[in-house]
Order: C-alpha cells, then structure tokens, then sequence
C-alpha cells in the first residue's frame, strides 16, 4: 500500500493524466485509504480451484457472419473529430 | 562473473544464433474482426469505419466468425493444438491509431497452442528441421498513421481503414538458428498459407508481417552466455529479415566484444531494419517499458470450440506443401529440388502438372520426369514472360498431355514439338491444327523404308563407314532425311536405316 | 392534474384511442421540463423538437388506425450516458460536451419502436461515477423532496426526473446500484435486470461486466410494462442474452404466496440507520401478509463486495476511458506534442472522481504493483456469486434495504470519496454477481425523505421480482406519494 507512495506520479503517465505534484499528492493520500480499505481482500480465504470470475456472463459464443456492412460517411466518422482534413483525423507530431 | 571471461580468445563462429520470429498474418475475410466495415486495401482514408472500428463510447465488438475459422485452419496446417475453449483479453496502450486507447488480442487462452513447422534450408546438406511454435493468437489491427517526414514537426495524419483487420499473429519459440533458417521457414510459412487460402500475404500490402526476436549465446566453461535480446521491426520482405538477422548478429557480437554486456544487464531493446542502408538502427524506446495491462476483454464471451468444427477445418485444408513435394517424388520420380520448385508455384501448378504427367503417360505410370521438364522450362518461362498464374496459361494440361503423348509415341520430336506448343500459344488451337499447320505428319512405314532406301543408294560411302562399326555417321543420313521429309523422326529413322544393313 | 399522472397503461391506452395526443403527452413533459428544472438540474438537455416531431407522427399514426405500439406517446426521459443519434451524449463529462453520436443505443430504438417519445437526457455523476450526481459537470442534480439533498446516482437525473413528473418513467443504468439507489433516494421504483437481459449497446461503458441498463418509473408495474420492451438478445452485445423473454407485465398479476423471502443477516448490521430498518421491516411483514414466508440466509462474502467493486470496476474503467484521447470525437487541449495534447486533454476534461478511478485501476491492472488486485478481486467476485447461488437454493427473493440511509445532504461526502463508496453496500454485490435487483419506496423517514427496499433474485427471475414489488404496490401507497413542488 505504501508502494502508492512512489507511484501516483507514474501512474498518471502511463494513464496518460497530467498531474501536479499537489494534485499527485492528494491522490497519494486518497489512494492509501482505498486501497487500505480493498485490501480487506487479503484476509479473504480462497478456496483451491477458485476460478476467477471475470465477467457477470458466462455464456459463450457469440459471433457474426463474415458479411460486410456499408460502413459510415466519412463525413460523419470524422465529424466529431476536433482536427480533421476531411480525409484524415490529425493529431500533433508522435515525437 | 562476466567480467572473468576472456572475451577476447571467442571467436563470432563460437556464438550460436538464437531467433524467434514473430508473424502478423493478415486473415482473407471480406470484413473486420469485430464489426461489418471492409478489409479491402487501398481505399480512400477512413472510408472504411464505422462506430464499432472508431472506438466511438456505447459501442460494441461481435466477433466474426470466419476470422476464428481461418484461425483454427492456419494452426491445424501448423501442427498447432487447438484450443477448446479461447477468450480475448485487452492490451491497453495510447497510440493514435488505436483508437479504444486498447488492442483487443488474446493473452492467456491463444486459439492456437505449440506446434511447428518442418523446414529444410535450401542448396544446404543439413536434413529438414522443426521450427517449433510457441502460439497463435487471433488480434485485430490498428490503423495507420503518417507522420510528417519534414523535420519540421508537422501534424500525424491517421487513416483507421484498417483498424479492426482480422490479425493472426504467429510466434516461433527461439529455436531457429539461422539467418538463412529464419527465410525458409517465412518461405515455408508462406507457402503453407497461401496453399490453405487463409491469407493474401502479400509484403507490399502489410498482410504479412514480420518481427524477429535476436540474440547470441556463448558456451564458456559449461556456462551460457547470453547477449541482450533485440527485436528486430519492419521486415518487410523474406530477404531483408535474412539480411537484417545477419547483420544484427554481427553487431551483437561486436558490441559485446567491446562491452561484454549480458542478457542480465539490458532489456530487450527494439532495432528497426533499414533497407536502403542495409544495417539495424536503435528505435526510440518508449516512455515507460511495456506495462499493457491485459486483462480479458468484459465485452467479448468466450468460444468453445468443437471436435466438429475442427474436424471440418481438417477436411478443408487439401494437400500441405511439404506432402506435395513428397508425392512429387515418390508418385512422379521428381528430385527434391524439381518438386519444390512445382510445389512452390502453387496448388494450381501442381494439379496442372499432374493433369500433364498423368495425362501423358503410359501404362498407368505417369510421365514425371518429362512434364516436369516442360512445366519447369516452357510454362514457367511463359508465365514469366506474360506475369500470369498458371491459371492464365493458354493451353490446359490436357491439351498439352496431347503433345506429350505424341512426342513419347514418335510422332513428333521434342524440338518440333516445342514449334507446335508455340503455335497453339499464338493461335489457340489445338495439338491436331497446329501439326496441320506446320505441316507435321505421320511418316508411315511405306514411306520411311523408301526413304532409307534412297539415303542408302545415294550415299554408299556413309554405308561403309556404318558397317565398318562407325555408328555415329548415321547422324548425317538423318540430317538429308530431314531435308527430304522434315517431319520424319531422328530416332525411328535411325531405327530403320540399321535395320535395313543388317546392324 | 397533468396526463403524466397516469400510469404507464392508462396513458399509452388513452394516447392509442385518441383521447389524449401523443402532442399533449410532449408538451405536459416539456412544461414540466420548464418548471423544475432550473431549481433541480434533472435534466442535461431536452430534446424538444424532435420530440414533437416524434409525437406528430405518432398521432399522424393512430389517426390513421395503425397500432403505434405499447408505449404510445410515453414521454421518457434517457440518462445522458446512452446514446442518441444526432443528439448531444454527454455521459455528464466535458469530455463529450459537444459529442453526437451517429447512432442510437439499441434501447432508445426499442423504445422508439414501441412509441416512446425520449423527452430528454437526464443528468449523472460523469461516466457514472458516482452515488449521488455531484460529479456530474453539467452541476449536481437536486432531489424533489428535498433540494439541500442529493438524488442519488448516478442515475439521479433519470430518478428525478420521474419524482418530478417530468416523465412518466426513465431509463437508467446500475454499475454497483446506479439505477436503485437514486431510486431509493427520490421514492421511486426501479429495476436492475439481469446482467444480458438488456442490450448494453449504446450505453456509454463504465465497468462493462457490470453495467446494466433498467427502467425507472413510479410503480413496479409500468418498470415491468417497459422491461417488456427493452429485453431481448441483441445481436450488437455479445454479452447480450439470448434467453427467452417473459411478459413481465402480465406476471405481476400473480400472487406471492408461499413466496419464500431471504433475509440475510449482513444487511440488517451496523450502520443501518434505524428509521430505515424499521420501515423494511414492516415491509417485510406486509409482504409476509400477502402469504410469502421469511427464511434466514447468509451472504458472507457480500460483506466485501464494495471492496471488490472499487477493484473490479476501476479495472475496466481505466481501460474504457482511454479511447477519451482527444482524436476522434472528444474535446481536446492542444499541445505542441502527441503526449502533451493526451494528457493536457484528459486532465482538463475528466473530472476529480473520473480521474481518480482511472488511476485506481490502472494501479490495479499494472504488472509492477498490486498484481494480483485484480485476480483476487475476481476470485472474490467469484465467492459472492457461489453465495447467491447458494441462497437462491433456499429462496425465490431475498430482502433487505437498498441503501443504509435516506439521500444525504449535498457536499456532505465531498471529501471523503470512501464514504461515498459505502452507500453501494447493499447493492454492488448484484452486479458483481450478475443478478437482477428492484428498488422500491417503502416508508419515509421523519424529516420527510423516501425509504428504499430493495428485492434480488437469481438470474432471469425479474418477474419474480416484478410480482413481488407490484403485489406490494397493491397493498400501500408509498409509491404514489410526490414531493411538494
Ligand atoms: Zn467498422
């Protein structure tokens, strides 16, 4: 739990979230009372053969023909799109 | 304890080549992996989307069935055990071109297990090889971004056409041992897919793809040295990840000749293949080392697969390349090298020359040798000529058995018989018009034996050589004969001329 | 005395025979629309003009004698986080402010096949995050009974907006009890189907294995009359069910005799509040005199459901936020650099609570830290599962409170996120299971707000939960008390 001490920094980033350093350590002090909290999770025993339970279906199977479908107008895909060329969506330079 | 070893005394052919291949197969289906937009390459920028492929909130994946079937086929050719049950799990990164911020992909429960593929190196001694397979999993690709190349910082452009592309991405376990090994196992790879119609792959348009994992390793004092793992991007062709390999193992060596440093002293770095300067260069690592965060994707249901459904995908494969090359030549006498190169020219060139080896022989064996002479020569020079596919070729096997059957029965020797298959190329016609136009004719009994009479009364000189034991002038006698009559067989002439003096 | 105030039956019964126009129907709800919701903040916007246009040519449609279906002229409010083509979707997030989506979530196409006129987008904590609506950027929704206090969340402006008799009914959705728990706060009915039972295409995803879409409205029978419309497989959800779908409606008509209640231990502990307790109480003994029996069952890992709720649906949070970049459909900052404009845009545009789940869970899925959260979390979920299926063994229904308290002051848990998570206690662990659960009023407390009581039952059995909840309703009045406007 400590770990988060270190980590809201680094997590942010990798959430792609800015954060100051107040901002971070606000988030630091909140994240070690959840997750003191979640971690009653430790005390819980879990039985051999527990599978995990990820998904509140567990049916299976369910898939489509391959048949292609007339996709949208370009103009209203890239209609919401803050910057685009008409043809493209454009972003500001990757490096 | 690095330090200890005397790096100096090892030589680069003591290092053993380590290289695991990674191979994004793009599957043949007419639309996306999870909704109903259009795989079709070359489209206008961002034609080919949809809500579900934008990544737009509220919508949904459904997986497209034919994507899981190409997929339980591809590893079924690859030896691969097939998963009974297989589930999709979600890569998270941000990268422009993908656009759910996460890459739906299969992380614990791959649709396709180990398996492997048999690879012989060509022009090489060493037997046939199984390159062992660590997995295959069924993914969905991203889109495309292009970057401006000014320098000068300008906007990404992003076109999504071919996000959402059904992906199968193949990995080898790091068993291959050479550069040369690593392009005939792509060769043989290829081969394989292109012979169970699951892919294009076609280089030029990304539908394959291929990564290569490369390190070295020494064997000092019963010790493994291992060198730091580079992974190797943008091969796009068989040759450039022979070359790419080769050079990056020299480097290797170099480098850790210089540092010495160890497997355990760097990460994987990722080295990018540059083709114009034919040398590997060091791409910039990323912000934070991978952290994508898999976990199984809450919007897709699990797929159970049954022995029926794998049982069909059996039925559907046909004959595999390396069985092919096998019958060629156990069924066709073929050599080993003849075969491949039949086999390599696809499952329609193969049924094309058995038609021919078949259709020409005699006695119920197959004529093997001979077709594969003409196919080898004449059709795959024409098809060279023309850039056709032997489904372009002109003249069916059939007909062409026709000529064959002719030339072993003597009614027409080889080099007139290449005259006829060239008329029947330029007119379309067939074996019987275009002897007919070239004026070609049985020559009877009748008239061969008053042929040999008059070559023997004119030519009495010649007559004595050949009884005096010197059979090789009967060669000038079969050059008048053909002045006299061109269609009159050199052999059967021969035949008749000896017989005629008694020899 | 306004149209609205007739049930769901009546009023798609008179609008189907002409006595009242689906014209009528608009302008009674867009008036309405008018009058609360400067003071309330229900709604996010209103979608007035199409909505006329709807209701024209539905009473174009009945004028003609064609059946304009069940829901004829039903003006119904829709949660901002559901998609409505060409209409602004905001999922209460600046992030969205200007999105219109070029589709409709399959819902609104069902309720649009069956007559239903959307009225308007209500309010919600942004991306559903949250207990009470405050964390909405669109301002917090007030409730009806009492504007110092919350709605509840974060389906508050959907709940809201049926206590205020803006619409008749509304559509919701429950992560760890969104739908029910506002529900409990404004005194009215709502359901939580089973997880599949509702197509979740179109609906904005907060934790996809526990997001579940329901109807919100004053009775359990007008909650039934639309579960019958927007049940079905659909082929867009792969998770979506393909069970078959009862009439929900008719059921309720059954009796509940020898309808065996559960009532689980762990609801009734500590931190219940009293007044709470008591009215569940004397429901359960009405429920009892309509012939259903009361048996004791034990939950005992439902006592970490929140815990495994605050894993589980920041896990899937983190990743289904991360098509909010800035690229396609989304406000975004600029910045000279690709990273810069991320993470500038996903800053200024996700609020303090979004951003916060986002980093809990991509805390939890990251490989160097708490690895195994994740996994433990969903062995846990696992356990709680087993639990319902041990009690649905013993019982059709189990009973209990919706939440531990009336709806709390606004600001009250502004500073302690924890405590906000904790009004999820008696609800999350149906979603973590995948059962369904109704919420319906069953008292008031003595400074005037609604009691909630909550009814759960095993996959598929909402009729149950629907004839259990309507038989009730037959029974007391709590649900057709309304606040003071
Ligand atoms: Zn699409």
């Amino acid at each position: 739990m400590s770990q988060s001490h270190t980590s809201a920094q680094k997590i942010a980033s990798l959430a792609r979230i800015e954060l100051t350093d107040e901002e971070s350590a606000k988030v630091q002090s909140e994240f070690d009372s959840i997750l003191e909290y979640i971690h009653q999770l430790d005390e819980v025993e879990i039985p051999d053969g527990t599978e995990p339970f990820f998904g509140a279906t567990e049916s299976t199977n369910a898939v489509r023909e391959d048949a292609v479908v007339p996709s949208f107008d370009r103009e209203e895909i890239l209609k919401n799109a803050p910057d685009s060329d008409g043809e493209f969506y454009r972003v500001p330079p990757v490096l | 304890m690095n330090a200890t070893i005397d790096r100096d005394s090892i030589k680069f052919s003591d290092a053993k080549l380590i290289v695991g291949l990674e191979v994004h197969v793009q599957l043949k289906t007419d639309s996306k992996l999870f909704c109903g937009c259009s795989t079709k390459f070359g489209s206008d920028p961002n034609t080919q989307t949809c809500p579900v492929c934008t990544g737009m909130p509220g919508t949904l994946p459904v997986l497209n069935q034919k994507a899981l079937a190409l997929s339980i086929k591809t590893g079924l050719a690859l030896n691969c055990e097939i998963a009974r049950y297989t589930k999709w799990d979600r890569k998270n990164y941000f990268y422009p071109d993908l656009p759910k911020g996460y890459q739906i992909s299969q992380f614990d429960k791959p649709v396709c297990g180990e398996g492997f593929v048999e690879v012989k190196v060509p022009k090489s001694d060493q037997p046939s090889r199984k390159i062992r397979l660590e997995r295959a999993h069924l993914e969905e690709d991203a889109g495309k971004s292009i970057h401006d190349e000014s320098g000068k910082g300008g906007v990404s452009r992003i076109d999504l056409n071919r996000t959402g592309t059904p992906l199968l991405e193949i990995v080898t376990k790091p068993n291959i041992r050479s550069a040369e090994e690593a392009k005939a196992f792509l060769t043989e790879l290829k081969q394989i897919l292109e012979y169970i119609a699951v892919s294009d792959c076609n280089m030029q348009e990304g539908s394959l793809r291929c990564d290569a994992n490369v390190n070295l390793h020494f064997e000092i004092d019963g010790e493994t040295i291992a060198t730091p793992i580079v992974e190797i991007k943008n091969l796009n062709s068989f040759r450039a990840a022979e070359r790419a390999i080769t050079h990056e193992s020299k480097r290797q060596f170099k480098q850790w000749k210089k540092s010495g440093e160890s497997i355990h002293d760097a990460p994987k770095q990722t080295r990018g293949w540059d083709d114009s300067a034919q040398c590997t260069t060091p791409q910039r690592e990323k912000e934070e080392s991978a952290d994508y965060r898999y976990f199984p994707d809450p919007d897709l249901i699990a797929v159970i697969i049954t022995d029926e459904e794998i049982e069909t995908a059996k039925n559907s494969l046909g004959e595999l390349p390396a069985s092919l090359r096998t019958t060629l030549q156990s069924e066709y006498g073929l050599n080993e090298y003849d075969s491949a190169v039949i086999v390599s020219a696809g499952r329609k060139m193969v049924d094309y020359f058995r038609a021919l080896a078949d259709g020409s022989g005699k006695d119920g064996k197959p004529n093997g040798k001979m077709a594969s002479n003409w196919v080898g020569q004449e059709i795959m020079r024409y098809l060279n000529e023309h850039n056709a596919t032997i489904e372009d070729y002109p003249v069916s096997a059939e007909t062409l058995a026709d000529l064959l059957s002719r030339i072993v029965g003597g009614e027409v020797d080889q080099t007139r018989g290449k005259e006829v298959l060239a008329e029947m190329l330029s007119s379309g016609c067939d074996v019987q018009s275009a002897f007919d136009k070239l004026g070609i004719v049985k020559v009877d009994s009748g008239d061969l034996d008053a042929l040999c009479q008059q070559l023997i009364d004119e030519n009495p000189a010649v007559i004595e050589e050949i009884k005096g034991g010197k059979l090789k002038a009967v060669g000038s006698l079969i050059g008048k004969a053909r002045q006299i009559n061109p269609n009159v067989n050199p052999g059967v002439l021969r035949e008749a001329i000896l017989k005629i003096i008694g020899i | 005395m306004s149209v609205l105030d007739n049930s769901i039956e009546q009023l798609a019964q008179q609008v189907s025979s002409g006595d009242v126009s689906a014209a009528q129907c608009v302008d009674a709800s867009i008036a309405q629309i008018r009058a609360q919701n400067d003071s309330l903040n229900v709604m996010i916007s209103d979608c007035e003009d199409a909505a006329r246009e709807r209701a024209a040519s539905i009473d174009a449609k009945i004028a003609a004698g064609e059946n304009a279906g069940p829901l004829a002229g039903v003006p119904i409010a829709i949660k901002d986080g559901i998609c409505t083509a060409g209409h602004v979707t905001t999922a209460g997030s600046k992030m969205l402010e200007n999105f219109a989506p070029p589709y409709d979530a399959t819902i609104v196409q069902r309720l649009n096949d069956a007559g239903a006129i959307c009225i308007g987008k209500a309010n919600l904590d942004e991306f559903a995050m949250g207990s009470s609506t405050e964390n909405s950027f669109f301002g917090v929704t007030k409730n009806p009974w009492s504007t110092e206090c919350v709605a509840g969340g974060s389906s508050g402006g959907s709940a809201a907006a049926v206590a205020s008799g803006i619409a008749p009914a509304s559509i919701g959705s429950d992560t760890g009890g969104s739908i029910r728990q506002p529900a409990s706060f404004c005194g009215i009915t709502g359901i939580k189907p089973t997880y599949g039972r509702v197509s979740r295409f179109g609906l904005i995803a907060f934790a996809s294995s526990l997001d579940q879409i329901g109807p919100m409205a004053r009775s359990a029978k007008d909650c039934a009359i639309l579960m019958n419309v927007l049940s079905g497989h659909d082929v867009k959800d792969s998770t979506s069910a393909r069970n078959d779908v009862p009439d929900f409606a008719a059921d309720c008509e059954q009796d509940i005799k020898r309808l065996r209640l559960g009532i689980c231990r762990q609801h009734f502990e500590e931190g219940l509040n009293e007044e709470v307790k008591a009215s569940v109480e004397e429901a359960i003994k009405a429920l009892e005199s309509l012939g259903a029996e009361t048996v004791e069952i034990d939950l005992p890992h439902t006592k970490h459901a929140v815990a495994t709720y605050y894993v589980v649906a920041p896990c899937e949070a983190s990743s289904n936020l991360s098509r909010f970049d800035g690229v396609r459909y989304t406000s975004r900052e600029p910045a000279e650099k690709l990273i810069d404009m991320y993470s500038q845009t996903r800053k200024v545009n996700f609020g303090e609570e979004v951003i916060r789940r986002i980093l809990l869970g991509t805390y939890s899925l990251s490989s160097g830290y708490d690895h195994e959260l994740y996994k433990k979390a969903s062995q846990v979920r696992r356990l709680i599962k087993n639990d319902y299926d041990a009690a649905f063994e013993k019982v059709d229904v189990i009973v209990g409170p919706t939440v531990p308290t009336t709806a709390f002051k606004i600001g009250q848990h502004a500073q302690d996120p924890l405590a906000m998570y904790l009004a999820d206690i008696y609800t999350a662990s149906a979603n973590l299971a995948g059962v369904p659960g109704i919420s319906l009023p069953c008292g008031f407390s003595s400074d005037g707000m609604p009691i909630g009581l909550q009814l759960q039952s095993n996959m598929f059995w909402e009729s149950t939960l629907l004839k259990a909840a309507h038989q009730y309703q037959t029974q007391t009045d709590w649900h057709s008390k309304r606040p003071q406007s």
